[in-house]
């Protein structure tokens, strides 16, 4: 690695300062991407700034009404234990669980998976579902980013060189909320991702609203499908569901990969997808019976 | 830029001057002359760097040395005591956790990691566990026995 | 230290160096000679599969504060090769294959030898190229080596350059013409693997220094240190004594650090430094793109049979492409050919087997040395023709399988084996039950299993050749200071070599393990001319420990035999102790080598070398051919018919391997094969974009993680005795690699009704072949 300067600022204004000097300045929050970046010479910033210690950045705060504050250097590990995720974001958990290794996820950090914005992103997929907000900081003040306009596609994000993801919020959820995440992947580790589905609905009365359908590895960005969402609304019939996949098909824009074609990708999707939309209405029906 | 850092390795406390741009890993290997984290790919793929960084198991070749100030590190040079071994040691003897070792101490501290938090782990938590260690020799099978064994002898 | 017993073969034993590995001691390459003063190296490697180029800015690399030496192939224009010299050191003027070596540097730090690399600035001129063994075959392609026929060693092979065949074999027994009309049902195929990686977990690497005297010591953790010397040497035109290798243990090999590929490199750049260390160690990255591959095949079979099911021809062409350099892979073509009808005794052959040259990576025989892609080819083939002539693959098998007293090959026949053992034992270990024929229609998909599981089976048999010009070579010294101490020329690539040795030695001397010691190999404890054996050690080492150990024990006996005045007929050694049967005196070793006895008060020390060297050496086709070892895979597989993906629910493989002297061992040695096999088989490929190979860390060549396991594994233990082994034991490291792939493809067919006939089987071939049957189907209706 070429030489830089490690800095580890206590507040945001000592971060802001460093973005001033003019110099290139990396964020590291648990080098899983930085690092490839750093070794393979990619990257070679003059400044590599841990925000770990930044106040508000490892908080972890759940109301039951208004959701849940995950500061953007709380690790991936922690939505696998923390029992705020297990108890009320049982999809995000689910995911969780299949994201890379224990070794990434002791590293990565939220903010760090949010802004690398890989095309595949399990994260994404399933904050995504939860209509999570992204919240930054800069110079000139803070924002608030909704999930979906994060992403601008192929690792592009709306955030601005000195723009800092502080933390991500997730609206509270009612207990009866569903979620079932579905991947296919060459390694089964998760290695070679050729399409993921996230399905997620509340169970009202007797039937399902709210649904929440994402997608990844099939477009530019993981991606929410409204309009599969509205097809689903309600109780859907075979038929209903036979619909909203069409429209997920005309929706998205699978690319060509060295170990999956696009068309692939799409079939692959198709039954994930199925598979994920049919677990939930099976879910409602075991918690009927 | 330099560091100061001060940090517990195997149970020690250390006090080192690093550079920004140095690993954890290289400080391990180069400076403390502990060489049971191995390189393998550098990109946090093999595990084969493993340590335990306060208590969770990391790839320290994707950890910078200036980071761990004030951290503790466990490393297999710190896993037997002067007249014992571990039990993962002693299992991973007796199954044939190992065939040409070089990922076996990164798999003796992603088990480690895993029995600090759950003691009887099933089979299927083992292989979860393990996933980040690639062997190339193809030894989980046996790898997995032997901390299954571990766990059992434990208690 | 008397108290524990002498080891007893075929008892559990567990791996000498194990307990060094896992606290941390053992050293691996880049463990070698830390120290803060040493030299760092970095290699240069071409970008283009075949270009002429320039290097720009070399005074300016040259003169980069910190940068100790820069070599290119102006300064050390060498070939290297064992066989035949088909490599150069470093390229000059024209580069053959992306990942050849151009210019090698030393500087103080690792990153200096980085800034300086990038200093210099590569031109390239693009020169046409072959990138396949289609491309390299096809009338017109540009010639890779139009020089061949003049390097050293060019008129060992049977090779056509000019139309890029590096290397040929052929075997005939009977007339296919003939066979062919007399068979009943003729089927014809293509199939093909992909490259490989060997991909251990330890790089390449090590530690060069140049001596005072002008030589080199080199500490390296390879497989095959005495070829090694002896290709370095020819490199650097230097007399082997000059070149000195120590090595330990390897962090895996599987064929990979058998050849020289930068090791030569090592030792040309320490030579023109100051004398102090120098270090290399390649990044995965290189170590991907910069060393060895596994060669790709094509098989094209054509199989003749009788509607009895008596196969009675085959035609079989396996074509290899060894990239740009045959070199390391001659000996696979050996053991290809002998295997190349897969176990069968078929009254009509013709194999032949071609090394091609294509302007890609060099490569090195892969752990199973090709014959696990041969009967990826053949037991599918099997199966199918089975199918055709309404009989069920494992009767076809039956009837046509290799027995005892066969005569296979002019000065080779077939012993007693466990072949058909292993297949009965690995089907009935996934709840498999032998089936009675059934219609063909009905043999497509498994009725007594669920929808979209089916299951296959494989047999394999592998020819164990012994290394080419090598021998075994054991050493034992039995003296105070040392108690037992063992020299041996192999090396432990985590087989349990050391284990093994001291297993041998404990049982036969009759003596306690802890008096061994196994020290590490190092090269100069031999002759310069002579070449170990680097694979089948159980084989050539364990004949020479026997050797060894009789002679010791002969050696003991007769010296306390001649103090007694007892015939050495009466005495033996017992628990670590002299005894005699006939005047029941007893005299413990130690004391022996403590106080000595009788009149002569100093203790004796006793010293054994023996060598053991195969003597079937003369050019044939079954030139050093000692035996086939057979095994079975069987396998229970699950597909998604919509999307082709792949769940192995059980895989048994049973492998013959004479007689388990460490059960434990053997079976953890087949449960690891097992996996590595699912791993080539289901996920790793080569990939390359116009012949730069893009496959360059473990994300883009995937290996099998647990996650990839087989759901259930059953590794079974065959024990045919081998009468000519060690024993009775056969090595087992190669053939348990065989079976794996057609067993898994073979289940497939009978799971979802599609066969794949492309390795590796992923589930996007899978999806194809289902849409490609879909329409058949539907065109058909």
């Amino acid at each position: 690695m070429k030489a830089f300067d490690y800095i580890r600022p206590n507040s945001l204004e000592e971060a802001g300062r460093y973005f001033a000097q003019g110099k290139s300045v990396k964020i590291l929050g648990g080098g899983a991407t930085l690092f490839l970046q750093l070794q393979n010479g990619e990257l070679a910033p003059d400044i590599v700034m841990d925000v770990k210690d930044i106040p508000g950045f490892r908080d972890v705060r759940y109301h039951h009404n208004h959701g849940l504050k995950l500061g953007a250097a709380v690790n991936l590990q922690h939505l696998v234990t923390g029992l705020e995720i297990r108890r009320h974001y049982p999809l995000l958990n689910q995911t969780a669980h299949q994201l890379a290794s224990p070794q990434i996820r002791n590293r990565a950090t939220i903010g760090g998976t949010l802004a690398w914005a890989s095309p595949v992103s399990e994260l994404a997929a399933s904050m995504l579902c939860y209509d999570a907000v992204c919240h930054t900081w800069r110079p000139e003040g803070a924002r608030a980013i909704p999930i979906g306009e994060l992403y601008l596609g192929d690792f592009k994000t709306a955030l601005g060189p000195d723009e800092l993801i502080t933390h991500v919020h997730l609206p509270s959820f009612p207990v009866r909320t569903f979620g079932v995440y579905q991947r296919q992947t060459v390694r089964h580790d998760g290695r070679r991702m050729i399409a993921g589905a996230a399905a997620l609905a509340v169970r009202k009365h007797n039937a399902l609203t709210n649904w929440r359908i994402a997608v990844l590895g099939v477009d530019d960005r993981p991606k929410r499908m409204p309009e599969a969402e509205a097809l689903l609304a309600g109780a859907p019939a075979e038929e209903d569901i036979e619909q909203a996949l069409a429209a997920v098909q005309d929706n998205i824009h699978p690319q060509d990969v060295v170990y999956a074609r696009a068309d692939y990708r799409r079939t692959v999707l198709d039954s994930l997808l199925r598979r994920s939309i049919q677990a939930i209405i099976d879910n409602l029906q075991d918690y009927n019976a | 830029m330099k560091h100061e850092i001060r940090f517990i390795i195997n149970g020690e406390s250390r006090s080192l001057t690093v550079l920004s741009q140095q690993t954890l890993l290289e400080v391990l290997r180069e400076d403390l002359g502990l060489t049971s984290p191995k390189h393998g790919c550098s990109t946090g793929e093999c595990g084969a760097c493993s340590v335990l960084l306060n208590g969770e198991v990391v790839n320290s070749c994707m950890v910078l040395a200036a980071e761990v100030d004030g951290a503790d590190i466990l490393t297999v040079e710190g896993l037997a005591t002067d007249d014992e071994l571990h039990p993962l040691q002693k299992s991973f003897i007796d199954h044939h956790g190992v065939q040409c070792g070089y990922c076996a101490s990164g798999m003796l501290i992603s088990a480690k990691a895993l029995l600090n938090r759950t003691s009887r782990p099933h089979e299927e938590e083992i292989r979860e566990a393990l996933v980040g260690n690639l062997c190339r020799c193809g030894a989980y099978a046996d790898i997995i026995k032997s901390i299954q064994v571990a766990s059992r002898a434990r208690r | 230290m008397i108290s524990r017993k002498p080891h007893v073969i075929g008892k559990p034993f567990p791996l000498i160096e194990a307990q060094r590995k896992l606290t941390g001691v053992t050293c691996y390459a880049g463990d070698e000679k830390i120290n803060p003063d040493m030299l760092h190296a970095r290699i240069l490697f071409s970008e283009r599969p075949r270009a002429r180029f320039w290097l720009r800015n070399l005074d300016a690399a040259r003169n980069h504060p910190g940068v100790v030496a820069l070599l290119t192939g102006r300064d050390v224009d060498g070939r290297m090769g064992h066989t035949v010299a088909d490599r150069k050191l470093l390229a000059v003027d024209e580069a053959l294959y992306a990942g050849q070596p151009l210019a090698v540097i030393a500087a103080e730090t690792p990153e200096i030898a980085a800034e300086a690399l990038a200093l210099i600035q590569v031109d390239y001129e693009d020169l046409p190229a072959t990138l396949s063994i289609e491309e390299s075959l096809s009338p017109g392609a540009p010639a890779v080596h139009p020089d061949f026929m003049s390097y050293r060693g060019a008129e060992k092979l049977n090779a056509e350059p000019e139309r890029n065949i590096a290397h040929a074999l052929t075997f005939v027994r009977g007339d296919v013409d003939q066979g062919f009309a007399e068979a009943d049902v003729i089927l014809e195929r293509t199939y093909t693997a992909a490259h490989l990686q060997h991909a251990p977990m330890e790089t390449h690497g090590g530690v060069a220094q140049r001596q005072p005297d002008g030589s080199v010591t080199m500490w390296m953790h390879v497989q095959a240190p005495f070829l090694q010397r002896s290709i370095i040497a020819g490199a650097l035109g230097m007399s082997p004594e000059k070149i000195r290798i120590i090595t330990g243990c390897v962090g895996g090999s599987f064929g990979g650090k058998v050849f020289v590929s930068i090791e030569a490199l090592l030792a040309a750049i320490a030579l023109h430094t100051d004398g102090r260390p120098v270090r290399l160690l390649l990044t995965r990255e290189e170590e991907f793109k910069g060393v060895f591959m596994a060669p790709a095949m094509r098989a094209h079979i054509k199989m003749g049979a009788k509607q009895d099911g008596r196969i009675t021809a085959i035609e079989a062409t396996y074509d290899w492409d060894v990239g740009a350099s045959v070199d390391a892979a001659i000996f696979h073509l050996q053991a290809v050919t002998l295997a190349g009808t897969g176990p069968y005794a078929i009254p009509n052959v013709s194999v032949r087997t071609n090394a091609v040259y294509t302007n890609l990576l060099p490569a090195a025989p892969l752990r199973g040395l090709g014959v696990a892609q041969v009967h990826w080819a053949i037991e599918q083939h099997v199966a199918e023709l089975a199918e055709i002539l309404n009989m069920t693959a494992l009767n076809l098998r039956q009837w046509n399988l290799v027995k005892g007293g066969d005569h296979l090959f002019p000065n080779f026949v077939m012993h007693a084996s466990g072949l058909e053992s292993c297949g009965v034992l690995a089907v009935d270990a996934i709840g498999w039950r032998p089936e009675t024929p059934r219609p063909a229609e009905e043999n497509a998909a498994d009725a007594s299993v669920r929808p979209g599981v089916g299951r296959g089976m494989a047999l394999g048999w592998s020819p164990i050749i012994l290394s080419d010009q090598c021998g075994s070579s054991v050493t034992i010294r039995f003296d105070r200071e040392r108690l037992c101490d063992v020299v041996v020329d192999g090396v432990d690539i985590g087989q349990g070599l050391y284990a093994f040795v001291t297993q041998v030695i404990s049982f036969e001397l009759n003596i306690p393990v802890e008096w061994i010691t196994v020290e590490p190999t190092d090269t100069a404890n031999y002759a310069p001319d002579w070449e170990a054996s680097y694979h089948n050690l159980l084989w050539s080492m364990g004949h020479a420990l026997l050797r060894a150990t009789g002679e010791m024990k002969k050696q003991i006996l007769s010296y306390v035999a001649k103090v007694w005045g007892e015939p050495i007929s009466n005495l033996d050694i017992v628990d670590g102790e002299v005894v005699s049967y006939a005047s029941r005196r007893k005299l413990p070793l130690l004391s022996l080598l403590e106080e000595g006895m009788g009149e002569e008060k100093s203790p004796p020390s006793f010293s054994v070398t023996a060598t053991y060297r195969p003597s079937n050496v003369d050019g044939s086709i079954d030139s050093l051919l000692q035996s086939f070892a057979s095994t079975a895979y069987a396998a229970e597989v699950q597909v998604n018919p919509e999307t082709g993906d792949l769940t192995i629910l059980q895989l048994a493989a049973a492998a013959d391997v004479g007689h388990a002297l460490n059960p434990e061992s053997v079976r953890a040695q087949i449960k690891g094969a097992m996996i590595q096999s699912v791993s080539f088989t289901l996920l790793e490929e080569m990939v390359f974009e116009n012949g730069v190979p893009i496959s360059t860390d473990f994300m883009k060549y995937p290996i099998a993680t647990t996650a990839d396991m087989p759901l259930q594994l059953h590794p079974i233990v065959v024990e045919v005795p081998q009468r000519s082994g060690p024993y009775g034991a056969r090595d087992l490291s190669h053939h348990v690699q065989v079976g794996a792939a057609p067993a898994i493809a073979n289940a497939i067919y009978r799971a979802v009704g599609v066969r794949i006939r492309d390795l590796p089987i992923t589930a996007q071939r899978i999806y194809d072949a289902l849409q490609e049957k879909r329409a058949r189907e539907s065109a058909v209706r």
